[in-house]
């Protein structure tokens, strides 16, 4: 049981003026969560981690724990859960709530927008209770947290309110109280911040690598299953050990090179691997940073770390725009860098800056059965779907609209995707050749695109692309078309909005250089993988993992020279550049052991 | 090898069309006197009683090894240009199998794929030569419609697999079948023939026949183009207004805005000029089409509230179910900071709050108990 997060509080109620008791357990803390995952991406808008009911249709195993009252009495019971697509039909995401062996008659899950939901009183004659939450539909089902209090009070809602309120009922002080120490902080490990912390620790750092989910890759990890396009550039060696086959995007294959990638950088002893670890802030002074706190996924766990140097390859720039580092997010007027492609205008460019930007997908796929399989009823998707009919999802199932934010609205984002997937498969379904077809995976990971671009001193444009600039200080270079992304729905109403369509612009070789790797303002932090700095249809071509990766192992090696002569990473490029391209050039060959010289 | 084959395959071709006089003549009925019928396969609408002259270019097409072949214009009777269009002939081979294809295509002012006819006389056939039908016809149509299609970006030989054990080298070898992408854009077993049409549609001529047109480019013709329900024209058009054209075509544009597709929309609400925001009048038809218009536009007609009228600003309050989570938000924030939020507002607010269907209304709650405090 994790005592932590079952918070017993006895404050002073000053309206009442009296005692009472309160409990509030974290869903994600739970000691058994059956069925349900801990969904930990929307931390910054909704508040926590919380756990999800994904069943693909099929209710999953209820998830439970053991809850110990310091009193008994008669509590009252709320629930913070969601209605994720409300509407003129029944919820798709309903539970119930269980105490021992009887279900509150209630059903959860109904309201719209993050809120308490009551579930009823109840009394309790035993310290120790079990709870359950059991999942009545398997359409994702959200709950965060349960909170017991003998007063029929309820908690706030607002997300502002509500995060004061959980750090005043957790007693929490402001700053996590353990801290860990590094030469190289990295946060994100996508292929990006795997390839920093390898290139990094080779040379001797002591790496701590922060990653908000259990497996390593990002977006070509096994829960998301996008494959690795690219080139290796000087870092052959080095992206081996992190990168894919090419599967199609979202093939059980991925699992394979899953466990090649997690052994790999485990097998580093100066990497401390955080896994499941989310950062939740950046604390700089005098435009350094000096901390990242994290946070555990489940436990509540906090922890500070300290280092001289930050890499952020988070993907959404969550590092430098906690420590208040310049980005960028959405499309420059065609104007700011001249990359107009005229055939296709607006699309490619548009005359007037917008915050129009590529989307998220979420991968899918469906198999064959020998029996039928039934799938049920989804009103509550087919105002998304439409008529629309499929039974897998590739890269083309990107969705992003003007009024959503990738970072802020990234719930609504996945949840438009999960109705498209939804509605889609059932439409499918009603014709009798997939009779015998069952929903396989459906990721309730968001595959992002592009969100904040991080500013360097070099922001990296199409041009640079298009004419294979040879900056002094290329560091990561890559030969794959400019590809930009636009919704089809734009072109024609008639077309579905969470369809994408790819325009492919051929480049010759081109090179990215050291100055878009690290932060214009924040003297001590790189940043490698999309997030780094580009404009949006120069992300067009490096953003896929090879190059990211390539990105990552760049500025692992910057680090290690920065620490060699303590200087920033600017200073690498004005002082120490030569040496770092000698040390980047050797990166082909694997070092011969001292004892083998 | 195979490229030999090829090479005797065409010049036995042209051999027997030099015999044959060159490029049938049409019997569809576009003679000299002009075309008076719609195009079979066309992306315009055609008024009835249309009569379209061909006039010489300076342009033509250069068809593989058949030299060039001229583009014409198509000009009504008031003397302007509408269309251009090329009658062609153009080998197609595949695995050293060359035949003949003959094809009408036309071309709309600024180069893109405008419709096609085909010949009665020379019907177009597959691989194994059997003759196109109608809905085969339609595919290509759909095809030469699709100027991003998978075709552009490759060559010929990187769209066919081969099969994994050829059985057999040579003339009679089956070509390699087609990849998935590919098989489903274009017309099943006459992958080379739609190949070779995409390419003449939409390769280096489309530029050249915008460049003639932008060379003769004047007010008059930016009007007709403007008149037009095209897409390609709406977007060229409204690039090239001035401030005081905007003005003066301000109701066409406001139509367009209602019934144009999203991305000639947002350009719309993008480039109209400070002169329309700051009229009441000239600006209403715009916000008079809120409910119709996608998304990505509301949100940014919405980014003008602060130059609304108070009409405006009232009757959006009959529309909060149509916005999204973050379109009210706008809406409520301007509300909390503009003083148009009178009892008439209020009460839209009330009702929608508690209208259980409406899935923000919590939002607007949140707001009212912000309002009390
Ligand atoms: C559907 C789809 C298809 C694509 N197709 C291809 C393709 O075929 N080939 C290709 O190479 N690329 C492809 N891309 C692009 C590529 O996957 C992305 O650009 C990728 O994000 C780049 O890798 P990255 O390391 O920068 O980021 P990511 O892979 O996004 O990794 C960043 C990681 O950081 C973690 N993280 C974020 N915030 C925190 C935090 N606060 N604390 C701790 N951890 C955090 C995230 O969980 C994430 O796993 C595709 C993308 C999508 C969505």
């Amino acid at each position: 049981m994790k005592v932590f997060f079952q918070i017993f509080v006895s404050i002073i109620c000053t309206l009442r003026l009296g005692w009472c008791q309160e409990l509030l357990i974290e869903a994600e803390s739970f000691d058994n969560p059956g069925g349900w995952v801990v969904d930990p991406q929307f931390v910054q808008q909704m508040g926590s981690p919380y756990l999800m009911a994904h069943g693909m249709g099929e209710p999953v195993a209820d998830a439970s724990t053991t809850v110990r009252f310091p009193e008994k009495g008669t509590y009252h019971i709320w629930v913070r859960t969601m209605n994720w697509a409300p509407g003129d039909w029944q919820a798709p995401g309903r539970f119930r709530l269980k105490i021992d062996d009887r279900s509150f008659e209630k059903q959860l899950g109904q309201r719209s927008g993050w809120g308490w939901e009551y579930v009823g009183a109840k009394e309790i004659q035993h310290n120790t209770v079990v709870l359950s939450l059991v999942d009545l539909t398997g359409f994702n089902g959200r709950c965060d947290a349960i909170y017991f209090s003998v007063q029929k009070e309820e908690p706030p809602a607002s997300p502002r309110k509500v995060a004061d309120w959980r750090m005043q009922l957790a007693q929490e002080p402001n700053a996590p109280e353990e801290l860990e120490a590094y030469d190289l902080v990295v946060t994100g490990g996508g292929i990006a911040g795997c390839a920093a912390s390898i290139a990094a620790a080779e040379q001797g750092l002591k790496v701590a690598l922060i990653h908000d989910r259990p497996v390593l890759g990002g977006n070509a990890s096994s829960e998301i299953r996008v494959h690795t396009l690219g080139i290796y550039g000087h870092f052959e060696r080095i992206l081996k050990k992190l990168d894919t086959e090419h599967y199609p995007n979202g093939s059980a294959e991925a699992k394979l090179d899953q466990k090649k990638r997690d052994d790999n950088v485990k097998s580093y002893e100066n990497i401390d691997l955080y896994l499941n670890w989310r950062a939740y802030d950046a604390v700089a002074e005098n435009d350094s940073i000096r901390y990242v706190d994290a946070r555990h996924t489940r436990t509540g766990k906090r922890k500070r770390f300290s280092a001289p140097y930050f890499v952020d390859s988070t993907g959404d720039g969550w590092i430098g725009f906690w420590a208040g580092a310049d980005f960028s997010y959405g499309r420059e007027s065609v104007n700011t860098y001249d990359e107009d492609w005229e055939e296709w205008g607006e699309l490619w460019s548009p005359e007037e800056a917008d915050n129009a930007v590529m989307g998220s997908s979420v991968l899918w796929g469906s198999k064959e059965t020998e029996t039928e399989q039934r799938f049920p009823e989804v009103p509550w998707a087919l105002p998304v779907a439409k008529t629309y009919e499929e039974v897998n999802g590739e890269w083309q199932w990107e969705f992003s609209r003007n009024d959503l934010n990738q970072i802020d609205d990234a719930e609504a984002i996945r949840d438009h995707m999960l109705r498209a997937i939804y509605g889609s498969f059932a439409n499918a379904k009603k014709d009798p050749k997939n009779a015998t077809r069952k929903l396989e995976w459906v990721s309730y990971l968001v595959g992002k695109r592009e969100s904040r671009r991080l500013v360097g001193d070099h922001v990296f444009t199409f041009n640079d692309a298009k004419k294979g600039t040879k900056f002094p200080d290329a560091v990561v270079q890559e030969t794959r078309e400019v590809d930009v992304h636009y919704q089809t729905v734009l072109e024609n109403e008639q077309n579905p909005d969470f369809i994408s369509e790819a325009l492919f612009y051929k480049t010759p070789r081109y090179y990215i250089p050291y100055r878009s790797l690290y932060s214009k303002n924040i003297k001590n932090l790189f940043m490698a993988g999309r997030n780094f700095s580009t404009s949006h249809v120069g992300l067009g071509g490096p953003r896929v993992m090879r190059t990211t990766g390539q990105m990552g192992a760049a500025v692992g090696l910057a680090a290690v020279l920065c620490k060699k002569y303590d200087v920033n990473p600017r200073d690498i490029y004005t002082g120490y550049l030569e040496e770092y391209l000698d040390l980047i050039e050797s990166q082909k060959y694997l070092k011969i052991p001292e004892s083998k010289k | 090898m195979r490229w030999s084959l090829t090479a005797i395959a065409l010049f036995v071709l042209q051999l027997g069309m030099a015999q044959l006089g060159g490029t049938p003549s049409f019997s569809n009925g576009w003679s000299k006197s002009g075309q008076v019928q719609q195009p079979e396969f066309f992306i315009f609408p055609w008024e009835p009683g249309t009569r379209l002259q061909e006039k010489k270019t300076s342009l033509s097409i250069e068809i593989d090894s058949m030299g060039m072949q001229p583009i014409k214009a198509l000009v009504n009777e008031g003397g302007r240009t509408t269309l251009y269009v090329s009658d062609i002939s153009t080998p197609v081979c595949a695995d050293g199998d060359c035949r003949l294809m003959d094809i009408r295509l036309y071309w709309t002012l600024l180069g893109g794929y405008a419709g096609f006819d085909r010949y009665r006389s020379a019907p177009l056939t597959k691989h194994d030569h059997d003759e196109f039908v109608y809905a085969d016809y339609l595919k290509l149509h759909q095809l030469l419609l699709d100027d991003n299609s998978i075709l552009k970006r490759r060559k010929i030989d990187e769209l066919v697999k081969k099969p994994a054990q050829p059985e057999e080298e040579g003339v009679d070898a089956i070509a390699g079948a087609t990849i998935k992408e590919v098989k489903e854009s274009v017309v099943s077993g006459a992958l080379y023939s739609c190949y070779t049409a995409w390419h003449l549609v939409n390769g280096g001529i489309k530029d050249k026949i915008k460049d003639l047109t932008i060379s003769t480019l004047n007010n008059e013709l930016l009007e007709q183009m403007l008149m037009t329900d095209n897409s390609d024209y709406q977007m060229f058009v409204l690039k090239r207004l001035s401030d005081r054209q905007y003005e003066q075509y301000y109701v066409r544009i406001a139509e367009i805005f209602g019934g144009g597709i999203p991305l000639v929309r947002t350009l719309i609400v993008k480039n109209l000029p400070e002169t329309i925001w700051n009229s009441e009048r000239l600006q209403e038809p715009f916000w008079g089409h809120f409910e119709r218009i996608d998304i990505n536009t509301r949100s940014l007609l919405l980014g003008h509230l602060s130059e609304a009228p108070a009409s405006v600003v009232h009757g959006l309050s009959n529309k909060l179910g149509q916005m999204t989570k973050n379109q009210l938000k706008i809406y409520l924030e301007y509300l909390s900071e503009s003083q148009f939020l009178d009892t008439s507002i209020l009460d839209n607010l009330k009702n929608f709050s508690s209208d259980q269907r409406e899935a923000n209304a919590y939002l607007v709650s949140y707001f009212l108990e912000d309002l009390r405090l």
